[in-house]
């Protein structure tokens, strides 16, 4: 087991009932790096985090965590951290009883680091956890994940009904996190904003594959948005048009870097952002020919 | 050091970082021997990827300018005269490719092009003088 | 301290907040059978186990805190022998506490109460409380609280009232059957914490068990 891994999975596959939740997917991070998990709600995406942590069972492939193959020993999670949109804890429950609460469990546990964090982020002490606004709450998971130390970070949708600036403090607060290069962080959501910038890797997931993953800027390079007028995106041999939109007065789509040369003069080819690549990935329908799954660096 | 990024500058972000590095490397701005912060830090405190500052920092290092301590962070390397003379030799043939694209759109010849060029230096030199 | 009493350790501290919720129900029991003083023990026992012991499912439901039960460092196992023993620390709690009220509400009213008495009806609430947990924990574990609920809190508690009611117990008619009725109690009790770790699998598998669930 390489454990310049922060994680890897293999060939997974994860079914409920006779529909698939996940299908053949794999892709891996190295240790040190931010990898966005990006993907159109019931994409797949929080299935594939539960599958990581143990919570859900997987019907093929194999998983490996921290160097450990999943399930591992239940003390592998005392090096990962879990934040969602909102804090699971019970909502009477002070910041201090929170540290009552979880300390016995965390032997890292630092709780002047609990304090400190608590002090930056602005929360109170005294408060109660039910009082916590929506961007506090993911705060708190954050503080709390890292007084336990934790080297591994997941994060699931964190962001959804967060305002731009609690966005961009959780960019800053992941920085931080990852000047430490044994800390890995992933970052599941369907605001690819988040991860313009700082995402180091891309997973884009729809219907329960992995499209394509890979380092972002790879990614970027890998796709053209192309544009033009209602005729000029049609019927034409080896280039596939991915997620086309078609309005009266033009026609836009993804296509692959090397199919763009093919498109002739008339269409106007640009790089995408990673919006743009999700949502026309997005846009597909149910079951097309897989499109090529790249390697992590 | 000083790092500003564009968003709208039609450059990659390592690009940019790697030139502006680079230009305060030549100019003197950064002293050989002074350390410049970690690809991690840079990343953090630019809000961009880790790869994306790891790539600026291995390619100064190719072209000489700085050198990398693993776990420590990088820093300026002597300024080496071929080194120097190398970049600016290169950076005075893409101007005057640019100059010599933009005259060939223009209908100028070479006459007029050296009619150009002495004249800024003609005008460099009073400036000089004053 | 092991994984399993750290969990109920969690349980305690869940249910925390709510602890004058707890002594009001505790207090109200004292009240209603303070007139029976022998019987007062296994009274007080099967009802503040069958509202308090499965308390703490009822607060994890409302904050989710299957989440944090699925990411906490303990074995999965742990988390539901953790609410076992937490069941467990509250018999035995009650069961003190209210041993030592009875025969100080016996010592007021001039009632004999001896040794005999003290040991009968004390197996007799390990019995009551052990079959009752053993109906609710798998039911609850299964589904949730939301679902089992109030029904499936009370009516334990009245088929094992009725159950004694029929039967017509007096201290003396039980003498023989107490140790069968100890080690049965028992049996059931492990078997109901072997049931609930085989169906506990299953709960897990949906969501993140938010409320929207």
């Amino acid at each position: 087991m390489s454990s310049d891994l922060a994680f890897a999975l293999r060939g997974v596959g994860a079914a409920v009932g006779r529909k698939f939740a996940l299908r053949d997917v794999s892709f891996e991070l190295p240790t040190g790096y931010v990898m966005g998990l990006i993907g159109a709600n019931g994409a797949g995406k929080t299935t594939i985090i539960r599958c990581l942590l143990g919570m859900r069972e997987i019907d093929t492939g194999e998983i490996e965590l921290l160097g450990h193959r999943v399930p591992g020993p239940s003390d592998l999670r005392q090096d990962i951290g879990v934040v969602l949109d909102h804090a699971f804890l019970v909502g009477d429950w002070r910041l201090t009883d929170v540290e009552r609460v979880l300390r016995p469990f965390y032997p890292r546990w630092d709780g002047a680091r609990y304090r400190q964090l608590l002090d930056e982020f602005g929360i109170e002490l005294r408060a109660k956890v039910k009082e916590l606004s929506r961007g506090m709450s993911m705060k708190l998971m954050i503080a709390v994940a890292l007084s336990h130390q934790a080297r591994l970070l997941l994060f699931d949708e964190p962001t959804s009904g967060l305002d731009p600036v609690a966005r961009d403090e959780l960019a800053g607060i992941i920085g931080d996190f990852l000047t430490d290069e044994g800390h890995s962080v992933l970052f599941s959501t369907h605001i690819t904003a988040d991860l313009d910038r700082i995402g180091d890797y891309v997973t884009l997931v729809h219907n329960g594959r992995v499209v394509r993953t890979g380092a972002k800027d790879e990614i970027l390079d890998a796709y053209r948005v192309v544009r033009g007028g209602p005729e000029d995106l049609g019927g034409l041999v080896g280039v596939e048009l991915i997620g086309a939109r078609h309005t009266s007065t033009g026609a836009q789509a993804l296509v692959r870097t090397e199919e763009a040369d093919l498109l002739g003069g008339r269409v106007l080819v640009e790089a995408p952002t990673l919006e743009e690549i999700a949502v026309h990935i997005g846009a597909r329908a149910p079951h097309p020919k897989p499109l090529s799954t790249g390697r992590t660096a | 050091m000083r790092v500003v990024l564009s968003n709208s500058a039609g450059a990659p972000l390592y690009q940019q970082i790697k030139e502006q590095v680079g230009t305060a490397i030549l100019s003197g701005e950064l002293a050989e021997g002074s350390a410049l912060p970690s690809v991690r830090a840079l990343a953090r405190d630019l809000r961009i990827s880790i790869i994306t500052t790891t790539r600026a920092y291995t390619e100064l290092a190719a072209e000489g300018f700085i050198a990398t301590v693993p776990g420590k962070g990088a820093y300026v390397l002597p300024l080496d005269s071929a080194l120097v003379r190398e970049q600016l030799l290169r950076q005075v043939e893409d101007g005057l490719q640019t100059a010599l694209d933009a005259a060939r759109r223009g209908g100028l010849d070479r006459d007029d092009l050296i009619r150009i060029l002495d004249g800024l230096i003609q005008a460099e030199q009073q400036e000089t003088i004053q | 301290m092991t994984a399993t009493a750290r969990m109920a350790m969690l349980d305690l501290r869940t249910v925390a907040p709510y602890r004058y919720y707890g002594l009001g129900v505790f207090a109200l029991g004292v009240l209603v059978f303070a007139s029976k003083p022998i019987w007062f023990v296994p009274a007080l026992v099967l009802m503040f186990t069958a509202q308090i012991a499965p308390y703490p499912f009822s607060v994890a439901d409302k904050a989710g805190l299957e989440t944090l039960y699925a990411v906490l460092p303990v074995p999965r196992r742990a988390v539901v022998y953790g609410h076992y023993a937490w069941a467990v620390a509250i018999f035995l709690a009650t069961a003190t506490v209210g041993t030592g009220l009875a025969l100080l509400i016996a010592r007021i009213q001039d009632v004999p109460f001896g040794g005999r008495v003290v040991v009968t009806m004390l197996t007799l609430s390990w019995a009551l409380f052990a079959i009752n947990v053993a109906i609710q924990f798998p039911l609850l574990i299964r589904f949730g609280y939301t679902r089992v609920s109030v029904l499936g809190t009370s009516m334990p508690l009245a088929l094992v009232l009725g159950v004694v009611y029929r039967m017509r117990i007096t201290v003396a008619s039980m003498q023989s059957w107490l140790p069968l009725i100890g080690v049965a109690a028992l049996a059931v009790f492990v078997a109901s914490a072997a049931v609930a770790t085989a169906v506990d699998g299953r709960r897990v598998r949906h969501g993140w068990n938010r409320r929207t669930d």
